[in-house]
């Protein structure tokens, strides 16, 4: 893996320099932040209707498990909190989506593909360099996030909430199935970058990709579904172990010929 | 096909647009596998095993640059730097880009240079990590004359070098000054020798002699060497198999028959001539399976 640094490199490089691409993160970053402050506490004060006051949401919150430290009000803000934490995990796959979607397709429409292929690089090099290319400075952008998220609860929460979000499950969620969930999508659409002769196409077929993360943050939302920190950490291994399939699979895929002679 | 290039030999690859001149580069580079037949190159066997350690000795330059274009020269180079694990990176940048006085050009933008500048920056990275092998697509092609000539220089001292280069391009001029051999392509070899070699062979050359007085009684001595020699003008024309041996025979035969020459003119045809004749004679037959 001798040429996954500088490749690695390569792509940082062009994408800091492409900075416009990282404005939609950025605007999706700051609304994953500002979004559930607004539901969980500037519209309660505004209508003057506290949290702890719904009995439909007070049932719901039960699921997150019983916190007997916190208030009615504060145990729904938790239970809040926690569900739109599932916006920053969300933010590295959609964020960094289009930039995989183009990452093969892109470098041959550029014509920059074949002088790379003559060089001793690995297939494996160049498409685990593309995903971590596209991944590290989305997941950076969620990251710094996430840490101003934590930061408004601690602010703006009643005295609790912050402790009880900061549990195994969250760090598993945060730094284990976020990241691998990312891994996986983001494979997935270099696989379909190097399939398709069009970026278009690829970004079309990446979108899909995103489903099933919507599926689980609905259900979430709805309290039909929580997943503890034990099952988020097998779901979080599962995840890694189907990035590395996964990566193996893309590397099989992955016609050098094909995409050099049949590509317009 | 079958061909060969030394060490220290630039073998030019000539041929019509479709000719497949970019698909042997591609399979000599290992990017397109062979569906029979072998690549050899620099002694190591190309296969899907070797593959990598082939692409190590081979500097190829492709049809188009192929920068990246928000990324500076340096940086560019730098990558390929990298994936060639050069010792000191920026020592060898700095010297290939010297090669084409790019030094002052290392912190630019690939994107903000003219097509010329990035050709050449793609030329330095094929030479980045000073390949045995140099595979090179239309290295000159769309640049002006000066450019042209600094990359001819280049390729010249890369030979001396001892690097085994094949160029594939469409300028016949170029392919006449630079080439030791050169390969005439349409899906298969049609010739493969050097140009003086190939005009020889497939066309006889010219000697216009200029002589003063009557050409009458010379014309005879004209014909023991070409029964179609003919007088044009104020000279006698001869035309040769082999002009370069034959012209001091047909000469020194004229001296001694008495005629007093004023000038002897080699109207040798160019390799443009042989290679549409080539190329032309191939036409009816039919194309080789791709």
């Amino acid at each position: 893996m001798t040429s996954l640094g500088p490749l690695l490199m390569k792509e940082l490089v062009d994408l800091t320099r492409n900075r416009m691409a990282f404005v939609p993160v950025v605007i999706a970053a700051a609304a994953a932040i500002v979004m559930p402050f607004l539901v969980v506490v500037a519209i309660p004060i505004a209508s003057g209707h506290s949290l702890g006051s719904d009995a439909d949401l007070l049932k719901v919150s039960v699921v997150t498990g019983i916190h007997d430290e916190l208030g009615p009000d504060a145990r729904v803000q938790y239970f809040l909190f926690q569900q739109f934490l599932m916006l920053f995990l969300l933010l590295p796959i959609t964020g960094a989506m289009s930039l995989a979607s183009h990452a093969v397709v892109g470098e041959k429409q550029a014509r920059t593909l074949e002088p790379l292929l003559a060089t001793p690089i690995t297939t494996l090099e160049l498409l685990v360099a593309k995903v971590l290319g596209a991944l590290a400075p989305t997941l950076a952008i969620a990251v710094a996030g996430l840490v101003l998220y934590f930061a408004g609860i601690a602010l703006a929460a009643p005295p609790g909430v912050l402790e009880a979000m900061l549990t195994a499950r969250t760090f598993v969620l945060v730094f284990l199935v976020g990241p691998a969930s990312a891994l996986v999508a983001l494979q997935a659409a270099v696989v379909i970058s190097s399939r398709v002769n069009d970026a278009r196409t690829a970004q079309q077929f990446g979108v899909l990709i995103i489903l099933p993360m919507t599926a689980v943050l609905v259900a979430q939302f709805t309290g039909s579904l929580w997943l503890s920190a034990w099952m988020l950490g097998l779901i979080g291994v599962g995840l890694l172990v189907g990035w590395v399939f996964l990566v193996l699979f893309s590397v099989a895929m992955f016609e050098r010929e094909a995409i050099l002679t049949r590509w317009k | 096909m079958t061909f060969d290039v030394a060490r220290g030999e630039i073998v030019a690859l000539l041929g019509p647009n479709g000719a497949g001149k970019t698909t042997t580069m591609r399979m000599l580079a290992g990017l397109i596998e062979p569906t029979s037949g072998s690549v050899t190159i620099d002694g190591v066997p190309l296969t899907r095993a070797t593959g990598n350690a082939v692409r190590r000795r081979i500097g190829f330059l492709t049809e188009a640059p192929g920068l990246w274009d928000r990324l500076t020269v340096r940086e560019n180079l730098r990558v390929y730097a990298g994936i060639h694990a050069l010792a000191q990176p920026d020592r060898a940048i700095d010297r290939a880009l010297d090669m084409f006085s790019l030094g002052d050009r290392s912190a630019t933008r690939a994107a903000e240079l003219s097509k010329g500048m990035r050709q050449k920056v793609a030329l330095v990275r094929a030479l980045l990590h000073d390949p045995a092998v140099l595979l090179l697509d239309e290295p000159t092609s769309g640049l002006d004359p000066e450019v042209t000539r600094s990359v001819r220089q280049l390729l010249e001292e890369r030979r001396e070098a001892g690097c085994a280069i094949l160029v594939s391009t469409h300028n016949l001029d170029e392919a006449e000054r630079l080439a030791d051999r050169v390969a005439v392509l349409q899906t298969r070899l049609l010739a493969l020798d050097p140009p003086a070699t190939l005009r020889s062979r497939l066309t006889k050359g010219r000697v216009v002699v200029r002589i003063a007085g009557d050409l009458e009684p010379y014309l005879i001595v004209a014909r023991s060497f070409d029964a179609q020699a003919a007088i044009e003008g104020t000279a006698i024309v001869v035309s040769l198999p082999e002009a370069e041996r034959d012209t001091p025979e047909v000469v020194r035969a004229l001296v001694n028959a008495g005629a007093r020459i004023v000038e002897v003119r080699a109207e040798m045809p160019d390799l443009e001539d042989v290679y549409l004749r080539l190329v032309r004679d191939d036409g009816g037959r039919p194309e080789a399976p791709p």
